[in-house]
């Protein structure tokens, strides 16, 4: 342990600048990685999106969607689809590299550690917004809502990035525990809140056609969420991967 | 609101609420003297192993009967932690 | 475990007379508020363990980063003993919080932005007790543990002011339960003795069962110490 951060920060005084290049490099690498590999497979993707059309139907039955509250609905449900359809992805995408080794593999590798967070919450964002982008117009289809909204689709990036951004780092915690799969809800839900809140009122307020007077304070608290956690989440993977 | 001549009568309401704030608090107190008093049978036992399994390294042909007592009680406190152990290792090679 | 030292016990002792105090003070002393009647005395107890609660969740936030630097395992039981006593307190604010609400507001709840935040703080910090449950090594239990008092002590006042702008954009007032007209009330000296008394009360009594709980923080890190030294 004491090695390998003595041999990357020796890498890195020997070499400044290609040091910014080869973080970028690795965070792309994992990327790929994690994009190749799904595409191969598809399991991620196909559970998520199964998962999602489940729960939207299940929705179906649970709240009374006539078309008057539909508009105030529409909102909430495809926010806790996203949210619980993430849960999924984020678990059994870290899962998968602690079970295969991976990730012990890519600790070793004399990479900067969080260019190995940014590659997996950049590809968990892939899948969340891939997923997202099947979902929408299927509920669009079944219920009859215009979601082609260009404002809708910035509150789903800005909230899935939040999302993506929080859950990849306690993933990377819960699949080291051993209730595992039943913890990263339990971690993520509370902390998430503000990210939820924010995108649910400025999601509403794009499909009812709210000023954007009213949108923009949500939009600007998903921003700040957004900041924030990349920042702590930046400081804090090494805490969480070190052995 | 309009002010009444008399508040109106909540003392129920402030009864209950002081009743489960010391129902909680000595639940707590409750807790954390069991669990204080649980370690500490822990540590003894744990302790005394320790000494045991010193003494067998020194002597081990005459550990064996004076540990007799003691090792039943040591087996109840470690043999369900061992397994647990257990289980995670059988866990990481099945998954491998 | 190593004798109570002699201060501690002294401080036992003294936690209880205060409290015996404070009841006096709040229970008698107070006069009785006049809108509200008897349930407004919830009120000093309410209060008291809602600050220190929170000044608790911040101090655990704090020894968290303090752990992340030092390494050093005693913050992390400093972290553990703070979360629990706050988890405790904060549980206590919530319940009294409800019982003064039912008769002042006619519900047992209300999805305003302090006891939103609330709700959700407090399910922070009893999944900061899930995580560290799950995790069998000492070493990276405390490290994890650190990693979420930080990612929820951030997450928990970002929450407050997602929800104080929700209440501002859309002010629904839901019946007759306005909680910023019904509730406040004017505190007269003898009220605002028995709540200053409270509020020191509680701060001492957190201090008490702080300094206990990581004494026996200490005999558990030692027990778990010869347990895992025994495995080997």
């Amino acid at each position: 342990m004491a090695t390998r951060t003595a041999h990357s920060s020796q890498s890195n005084a020997q070499h400044p600048a290609p040091a910014a290049a080869s973080f970028l490099k690795a965070t792309f690498a994992i990327v790929w990685k994690d994009l190749a590999a799904e595409l191969r497979s598809r399991e991620l993707f196909s559970s998520m999106l199964i998962f999602s059309l489940l729960v939207i139907l299940i929705f179906n039955f649970a709240l009374e969607l006539d078309i008057k509250t539909r508009q105030s609905v529409t909102a909430g449900v495809l926010w806790v689809t996203f949210a619980f359809a993430g849960t999924l992805g984020l678990g059994r995408s870290m899962a998968v590299e602690k079970d295969r080794g991976c990730l012990d593999g890519l600790l070793l590798a004399p990479v900067d550690r969080t260019a190995i967070y940014f590659g997996k919450a950049i590809s968990n964002l892939a899948f969340m917004l891939i997923v997202e982008a099947i979902v929408l117009p299927i509920y669009s289809f079944l219920y009859n809502v215009d979601l082609f909204n260009p404002g809708l689709l910035l509150v789903i990036l800005l909230g899935s990035i939040g999302y993506t951004v929080v859950g990849t780092l306690l993933a990377s915690m819960a699949i080291q525990a051993r209730t595992r799969d039943v913890l990263l809800p339990i971690l993520l839900f509370p902390v998430v809140i503000p990210v939820l809140i924010a995108a649910v009122k400025a999601s509403g307020g794009y499909l009812t056609g709210d000023s954007i007077g009213n949108i923009l304070p949500w939009l600007n608290l998903l921003i700040v969420y957004d900041l924030i956690f990349i920042a702590i989440a930046y400081m804090l993977f090494d805490f969480v991967v070190e052995e | 609101m309009f002010i009444l001549d008399t508040p109106p009568d909540t003392s129920t309401y402030m009864i209950a609420g002081y009743s489960i704030f010391f129902i909680l608090i000595i639940l707590y107190l409750i807790s954390l003297f069991i669990r204080t008093r649980n370690l500490n049978e822990d540590l003894s036992i744990l302790e005394s192993m320790k000494e045991q399994s010193q003494t067998a390294t020194n002597r081990p042909a005459a550990a064996k009967p004076a540990a007799s007592t003691g090792l039943a009680v040591k087996r109840k406190a470690t043999r369900p932690k061992a397994r647990k152990s257990n289980q995670v290792k059988k866990n990481v090679i099945k998954k491998k | 475990m190593q004798a109570k030292s002699t201060a501690l016990k002294i401080l036992d002792i003294v936690s209880v007379l205060l409290l015996a105090v404070a009841l006096y003070l709040a229970l008698l002393y107070a006069p009785e508020e006049l809108q509200m009647g008897q349930v407004q005395r919830v009120f000093y107890f309410h209060v008291a363990t809602a600050w220190t609660a929170l000044l608790g969740f911040v101090a655990a936030g704090v020894t968290g980063i303090v752990y992340l630097v030092t390494k050093d395992p005693k913050w992390d039981i400093v972290e553990v003993s703070a979360v629990e006593i706050s988890l405790v307190f904060f549980f206590i604010t919530i319940v009294l919080g409800s019982i003064w609400a039912r008769p002042i507001w006619n519900t047992w709840w209300t999805w305003d932005p302090r006891l939103t935040t609330a709700a959700v703080t407090e399910l922070i910090y009893i999944a900061y007790f899930m995580l560290r449950e799950g995790i069998e090594d000492p070493d990276r239990r405390a490290r994890f543990g650190a990693v979420y008092t930080i990612i929820g002590s951030f997450s928990a006042p970002i929450t407050f002011f997602a929800i104080r702008l929700f209440r501002t954009i859309h002010p629904v007032v839901i019946g007759s339960g306005d909680p910023s007209a019904l509730g406040t009330f004017d505190m007269t000296s003898k009220m605002l003795v028995a709540f200053m008394f409270a509020l020191f009360t509680f701060s001492i009594i957190f201090i008490d069962l702080f300094w206990n709980r990581i004494r026996m923080g200490y005999l558990a890190s030692k027990v778990e110490q010869l347990k895992l030294n025994n495995m080997q």
